[in-house]
Formats: structure tokens, C-alpha cells, sequence
């Protein structure tokens, strides 16, 4: 995913001269040929985060693209009052690709985690969040940051992430269905969507079909179509691998009071606490119940109207282990 | 042309006049930087033509009023925008907001930030060939920020000599002297040791000033440290710490403005 949405990046380098690139010491290897191609057109600011954005905001101002490119912490939490002021206040047409969405770091630490950005950048107004799921939206993400004229967060996972999507023109604005279905809607974003396309094929072995929809662009969500989508299923489970409370699944109770919505709703996710536990990335999904296994675990209990009315739960995944 | 001392009173006059109407604080810190602010925009930069002029950055944004009224005496800030300085429905705000057709390069408020900006600035006119320079306005209390010196790391290494960082020393911050805050000194030895081109002027001699923002800077960034004087120009003002967020009274102005008449 992470090399679909770089290689977009470098490509355009090739067309366009005020493309700039700075790192944060991060991404070894990534731009090796770029800075072979184009060096006068990368530098890495070092473990200097601060300064690596508040630098990146001056040169926008000179007019060049600037692509910042780090390990989500370092990016977001460390500078974050440097990307406030820096570059949203200011409103620059800045890219910010951070690297190691969710647990994709795991078992570095809690350090390196990256499951409460979406809550932090969604309080940044002018701000566009992306949380791709495959490398074709991360592609189509890095397109959209390149055209536009705000700020941009691409959140990103580096694990060799397979195609989801089919479709090499989609639109990375909208809710994008991965997979046709009835009865039930599995909403997610960014790369957990293989576990919801997963949990789908083991439900479809028992006759259900759940619709899995893939929600890339967080902020602004087109909130519209996404309830269009929902139209005519009762039922929606939400998955991601972020803190609910802040995420997707925070979004879907507002989504769920804006439009007065009756679905009923379960939000799978991240708990509201640091994780101590020491799994991979996989054994992390396992562990929060936010794998295929745990996604059809919870497809099946709400199926079996074992349910709880829309915004009155906290899903807590252990309770739904099968 | 006026003396640069003349006009440095005229902007000190309506900083005053700024600081009363709105009651608003920071008076001490505008006219501690007014001398610096007066050579730079009446002396120094070049603003014609202005989509190729060079870019002030006051970091040091809470003496935002200074910056206000040298854009006003310079003609490139309206009268009427000065006036609704931190008024209700007003124009301006305390620190700033970015408006760069009307000379807020950038937006400031918080300390650390525009110093680095400026930075990437500078090395950004480098890049596009432009012989544009970039001047950043820091404070002594600022110069405690990491951020600062995060960028005193990295802007000799990126060849950034079209930028200029003016230290406004008046050794006074909010609640003390950096001097007995912090390890300070010796600043001077600091910078030169971090690979800048380091000079160290009285920050109200017009003449020093000058020579030394036109100085070349031997292919480095440059840092000037200029000592000052918080609240300069007003007698009971100077270097008093309560001037850093006083409200200026009726009384206080008709003094100030009679001292500076």
C-alpha cells in the first residue's frame, strides 16, 4: 500500500518540477531512486519534527508541493501544534503521509501506534482525512492530495496490503462497496477491510452476505451517500483498527443522530486504553476481536437479534468471541 | 526621507495609541522591536516589486501591534484596519493571522513557529532561483523553545544564507529574565557554534542595525542579537516585567505619547 501510494507520487515528480519531498528520518529505502532521479528535491530533516513542519509550511509558501513523509506519531502527535498552526491554519496545500496506521507497527510499543489520529485530525478543520484500505485507494488518495489545494493526511500501512478493489478508477471521496450483499452492512476503513472481506467469504459458506463497505475518505465524510448505501439494510457493523471512541465508530453516532437513523448499530474496534499486550499485527486483530473471526462473530450475534439498540452499546469484542 | 529615528517615533506613538484603545496587552514587547522593525521596512527590504519582495516573519507574534503599525506608516496596512486592532467585528487580531497582501506573511501566536517557517521560506526563493531574502523576528524568551534550536541545527545545512533571524534581547519575558530563567548565556557562543554567521548590536542604534542586517553573511544563515530595551521610548515602561501585559490607561497615554512627541 504504502510503495502503490509513493510510486503515484514519484510519478507525478516526473511531470512536475515544484514537487518536494522531506522525511523525518523515516522510510529507509523508500525514496532511494528519487533521490537518486531528483536529489535536489528531497531532504531528511532529521528527528527534528517540529522544525520538519514548520519548514515544510515556509517552502509551500514559496510555492513548491510539499510531501511530508513519516511514522504517524512523529508526523501528527509530536508537532501536532505545528500542523495546526503551521499548516491548517494556514490552510496549505501541504501532503502528509504517515506511515504505521492502527497497530501495523505492532509489537513495537504503544509508541508507535497509530489509533487515535483520526480523532486528532478530524479536529483540524481544512484537513482531508484518508484512511485507504488497499493500494489502489491509496493510489487514488495520493492522486487527490496531488490536485489538491488544502491540506492532506493519508494514513498508511506498509505490509504488503493485497487489491480489495477491482475498480482502478474509483472515486476516493465516497463510501465504496468491496463486496455486494443483504441484510447487513460492515462498514470499515483503512487495511482492516481484508478482515471484513475475509469474515465475508467464511459467512458466505453459511448463506449470509453481509454488503462490505469501505469508508477512505473520513473527513469530509460524504455522510449522504454513505446513508443511501444503507438504505435498505437494518443492520450495520462497524470495524476498525483505531479506538472507537474517536473513530469511524464515533462518526457513526453522529451519522446515526444527524439523519435520525433506526439501524441497529455494533462498533467494533480499538478499546479506550493503551495496549500493553504484546501480539503482532495479526495476533492484535485476534486479541480485539477485530479479525475475520471476530468480524463473523459478531455478524452472527446481531443476525440473532442478541442486539442492543443503536448508540446505547460499547461493543467490547471479547463478549463476542464465538 | 524622514530619519529612520522619526519614523521609528511615529510608530511607537500609534502602538500606544493601539495599545489604549483596545487595552489590550504586549505594549512593552511592540516597542522593544520598534527600531528593529523601522530599519527593516524603511531601510532594509526590498517591497518593489511586491510579488518579488523580501518577507518579514515576526515570530515573536504578541508584538503584533509593532508589526501593525510599521505596515501602517509603510502604507501596505489601512488606517481603518489599524483601528479595529482587537475590537469586536474588529480587523485584527492580538497575534496574527495570516494576510500576506496586506504584510502578515505568517500566522503567529504561538512561539517557535514562525522562525522555522521562515527557514523553509528562505530555502524555498533559494530553490526557485529567487534573490528574495526572509528576516525573522524572534524573542529571547522564544529562544527557549526546542523548536528553535531544532531549526539552528538545520538551516546552516540546508544553505539557507538569504535568511536572517533577529534576536529581540530585552531580557524580559512574561514572568522573568531568560537570563535568570534559563542557561542563556552565552548566546552569542551558542549560535556561532551551530554555524551561524553571529552579530551582537544595540538594537536601537539605526546605524549599527543597518550595517549589520547588510553585513554578508559568508554563505551561512544569520543570526543578529539585538540588545534592547522592553517598553523603550517611554520612561515608565523600560524594563519593567509588568509591561509585558499592562493595560495602557488614559493617563498612560497622555504621558507616552508626550514622551514621544
Amino acid at each position: 500500500m504504502r510503495n502503490a501510494f509513493i510510486d503515484t507520487i514519484l510519478t507525478a515528480c516526473r511531470e512536475r518540477e515544484d514537487i518536494f519531498i522531506l522525511s523525518g528520518d523515516a522510510g529507509l529505502g523508500v525514496f532511494d531512486d528519487f533521490k537518486k532521479d531528483f536529489p535536489e528535491r528531497f531532504l531528511n530533516l532529521g528527528v527534528a519534527e517540529q522544525n520538519t513542519i514548520s519548514f515544510a509550511a515556509g517552502l509551500s509558501m514559496s510555492g513548491h508541493k510539499v510531501l511530508v513523509y513519516n511514522i504517524i506519531p512523529f508526523l501528527l502527535y509530536r508537532c501536532y501544534e505545528q500542523v495546526r498552526n503551521d499548516i491548517c491554519y494556514q490552510q496549505l496545500p501541504i501532503i502528509m503521509a504517515g506511515i504505521g496506521c492502527g497497530l501495523t507497527y505492532a509489537p513495537q510499543g504503544m509508541t508507535h501506534y497509530s489509533v487515535e489520529d483520526i480523532g486528532i485530525a478530524r479536529g483540524l478543520p481544512n484537513l482531508t482525512v484518508l484512511s485507504p484500505a488497499d493500494p489502489i485507494e491509496a493510489k487514488s488518495a495520493a492522486l487527490f492530495a496531488l490536485q489538491s489545494d488544502a491540506p492532506v493526511y493519508v494514513r498508511l500501512a506498509k505490509r504488503g496490503e493485497p487489491n480489495l478493489h477491482t475498480d482502478h478508477t474509483l472515486d476516493i471521496g465516497q463510501p465504496l462497496v468491496l463486496a455486494e450483499g443483504e441484510r447487513i452492512a460492515v462498514l470499515c476503513h483503512s487495511v482492516i477491510a481484508e478482515e471484513a472481506l475475509k469474515a465475508r467469504t467464511k459467512l458466505a459458506n453459511v448463506g449470509i452476505y453481509p454488503r462490505i463497505i469501505s469508508i477512505p475518505m473520513l473527513q469530509p465524510m460524504n455522510k449522504a451517500a454513505l446513508v443511501e448505501m444503507l438504505k435498505d439494510v437494518r443492520i450495520v457493523l462497524s470495524v476498525e483498527e483505531h479506538y472507537v471512541s474517536c473513530g469511524l465508530g464515533a462518526l457513526l453516532l453522529e451519522l446515526v443522530h444527524e439523519f435520525g437513523l433506526n439501524h441497529t448499530l455494533l462498533r467494533l474496534g480499538l478499546p479506550d486504553h493503551f495496549i500493553h499486550d504484546i501480539y503482532n499485527t495479526a495476533g492484535m486483530r485476534a486479541h480485539f476481536g477485530i479479525d475475520a473471526n471476530g468480524i463473523a462473530a459478531a455478524v452472527h450475534r446481531l443476525l440473532d437479534q442478541k442486539i442492543i439498540p443503536a448508540g446505547a452499546e460499547h461493543a467490547y469484542p471479547a463478549s463476542l468471541q464465538p | 526621507m524622514k530619519p529612520l529615528s522619526d519614523t521609528a517615533k511615529e510608530i511607537r506613538k500609534t502602538i500606544i495609541e493601539m495599545a489604549h484603545r483596545s487595552k489590550s496587552p504586549h505594549v512593552g514587547s511592540s516597542l522593544s522591536c520598534a527600531d528593529i522593525l523601522t530599519t527593516l521596512y524603511f531601510d532594509t527590504m526590498r517591497l518593489d516589486p511586491w510579488e518579488q519582495r523580501d518577507v518579514f516573519i515576526l515570530s515573536k507574534a504578541h508584538a503584533a501591534m509593532a508589526l501593525y503599525s510599521t505596515l501602517a506608516h509603510k502604507g501596505i496596512m489601512s488606517r481603518p484596519q489599524i483601528e479595529g486592532y482587537y475590537q469586536n467585528g474588529g480587523t485584527l487580531p492580538a497575534h496574527l493571522d495570516r494576510a500576506p497582501q496586506c504584510g502578515v506573511e505568517v500566522s503567529g501566536g504561538s512561539l517557535g513557529h514562525g522562525f522555522n517557517m521562515g527557514i523553509g521560506l528562505a530555502f524555498g526563493f533559494k530553490r526557485k532561483n529567487q534573490n528574495r531574502k526572509v528576516y525573522a523576528l524572534i524573542g529571547d524568551g522564544e529562544s527557549q523553545e526546542g523548536s528553535i534550536w531544532e531549526g539552528a541545527l538545520f538551516a546552516p545545512k540546508v544553505g539557507a544564507d538569504n535568511f536572517t533571524a533577529i534576536m529581540d534581547h530585552n531580557n524580559l519575558q512574561g514572568y522573568g529574565r531568560p537570563t535568570q530563567i534559563c542557561c542563556f548565556d552565552p548566546m552569542r557562543d551558542k549560535w556561532e557554534a551551530f554555524g551561524w554567521h553571529t552579530l551582537e548590536v544595540n538594537g536601537h542604534d539605526f546605524e549599527a542595525l543597518r550595517c549589520a542586517l547588510k553585513e554578508d553573511s559568508q554563505g551561512k544563515p544569520k543570526m543578529i542579537i539585538a540588545r534592547t530595551t522592553k517598553g523603550k521610548g517611554v520612561s515608565f515602561m523600560q524594563d519593567q516585567l509588568i509591561w509585558h501585559y499592562y493595560i495602557v490607561t488614559d493617563d498612560h497615554k497622555h504621558q507616552a505619547l508626550e514622551e514621544l512627541a
